[in-house]
């Protein structure tokens, strides 16, 4: 203590992490998923841009949806699609969405004491062709679910989706299939709704929104507008 | 012959002026001084038998081990230097199980021999955790992953083969004729059995018994037969 008393303790404000918001969902079905995020991208109360993608291509059958820290997501998704080249190289096949969602919750863990500040959601098809969903926290708990919401506006959609969609609970024995039972369509109307209500009131969802639909064919794109203020 | 390897065939990874690495050559000289071991494909799975040479009766047979688990769905024959083989197969297991660790499903056959293959050709670098020399083995890799059953072949120098049916060891040659005369793609895991079994028959010394042979199947997961199961195949021959 005496040593450090004539030096001046400055309390820093600096944070080597931002909060840049928006918000991820997906929705599994029996053949195909879902993967929706709006393309706000915010700091504090300032728009940084209205057109920013959080939706990541890894596989052919394989889409991540991420908020938080823009410049952790990109350096995850940059991880995540290097680790799949020499996955391709390595074993001549493009990697399955649930060995990605193993693959995203190591890359998560081994930085267990310096995060990605990122909140995920891996959204797919599975080696049996049925939609797959994943749902992590910032340090790679992962689980696989029949729909997910992550980000600032997750908190708000998620009961809209657990009231629309009711998956049966995990602890059930033997395990219940988690997928909806909606139609693709179905699902598709249903992620509007979700992301126009959270919209109205998340001040970091809005802008436009960006819907990824893969199924047995490939993966299609949707774009749509949101509130703007 | 001897004049013209005798200045080239000390270090290990030094090409002779025709191009060849003798003692890579002279590996593969010492697999055929092993015990032979056959391997079939079906369509329900794979076959691996060998030949356990008893050299005594105060031998324990159970203690011969020369197929070997690298993971639930693969399984791995072996002649040649068995010690050898040990590295090739503790390699290979580190490998398959870091691959559940990290991507939470089984290693493909094909990616498993070639990490085998890996570290096969991983010698003469002179570093502390390397090989010296080439591994004087050879390796019959039976797998089951999404492409359903697969058989590779590999050899010291590094390659691997993929094959419906392949032996390796001492009886090298008849084995590989007889297998080429007999068998047939469409054949059952019972008919690949009583095959392997007659063709090590054909090829040892010794009278086949349930402790002298062992037999393994991966229909999809990796079993070794217990002497019960080998003396059943033996009493269909």
């Amino acid at each position: 203590m005496a040593a450090t008393e004539g030096i001046k303790q400055h309390h820093s404000t600096w944070s080597p992490y931002d909060n840049n918001g928006g918000t991820c969902i997906a929705i599994a079905g029996s053949n195909y998923c879902v993967i929706a995020a709006d393309t706000r991208m915010s700091t504090g109360y300032s728009i940084l841009t209205r057109d920013y993608s959080k939706i990541c291509n890894l596989a052919d059958k394989c889409v991540m949806a991420s908020s938080g820290f823009q410049a952790d997501v990109k350096a995850l998704q940059k991880n995540l699609s290097a680790r799949h080249l020499i996955y391709q190289h390595q074993h001549n096949k493009q990697m399955s969405c649930p060995a990605m969602a193993q693959l995203l919750s190591n890359t998560l863990y081994y930085k267990r004491f310096f995060p990605y500040y990122s909140f995920n959601v891996l959204g797919g098809l599975d080696n049996e062709g049925k939609g797959c969903v994943f749902t992590y926290d910032a340090v790679g708990s992962y689980e696989r679910v029949g729909y997910g919401a992550q980000g600032t506006g997750g908190t708000l959609m998620m009961p809209v989706l657990d009231n629309q969609l009711k998956s049966p609970s995990p602890l059930l024995l033997p395990a219940q299939d988690a997928t909806t039972p909606l139609s693709e369509s179905e699902a598709v109307d249903l992620v509007k709704d979700v992301f126009a209500s959270a919209a109205e009131r998340d001040i970091y969802t809005g802008d436009g929104l960006e819907i990824v639909v893969v199924n047995a064919e490939g993966v299609k794109r949707e774009f749509l507008e949101l509130r703007r203020d | 012959m001897f004049l013209t390897r005798s200045e080239y065939d000390r270090g290990v990874n030094t090409f002779s002026p025709e191009g060849r690495l003798f003692q890579v050559e002279y590996a593969m000289e010492a697999i055929k001084l092993g015990s032979t071991a056959v391997g079939l494909k079906t369509k329900r799975g794979i076959i691996l038998a060998v030949e356990k040479r008893i050299t005594s009766p105060l031998l324990e047979p159970s203690s011969v081990e020369k197929i070997m688990e690298i993971d639930e769905h693969v399984g791995c024959a072996m002649s040649g230097l068995i010690a050898d083989a040990r590295t090739l197969v503790e390699h290979a297991r580190v490998e398959t199980q870091n691959h559940r660790f990290s991507y939470g499903e089984p290693m493909s056959t094909e990616s498993t021999t070639q990490a085998l293959c890996d570290l096969a050709l991983r010698f003469g670098e002179g570093d502390e955790d390397s090989m010296s020399r080439p591994f004087g083995v050879s390796l019959l890799i039976a797998g089951h992953d999404e492409n359903g059953p697969c058989l590779y072949y590999t050899d010291p120098s590094g390659t691997f083969w993929q094959c419906d049916a392949k032996s390796i060891g001492s009886g090298v040659e008849a084995a590989d004729i007889a297998l080429k005369e007999q068998y047939r793609k469409d054949m059952t895991l019972e008919e690949a059995e009583t095959l392997a079994l007659s063709i090590l028959k054909q090829v040892m010394e010794d009278k086949v018994t349930a402790n002298n042979v062992d037999i393994a199947s991966v229909a999809p997961t990796y079993h070794l037969y217990t002497p019960a199961e080998v003396e059943a195949v033996i009493n269909r021959l």
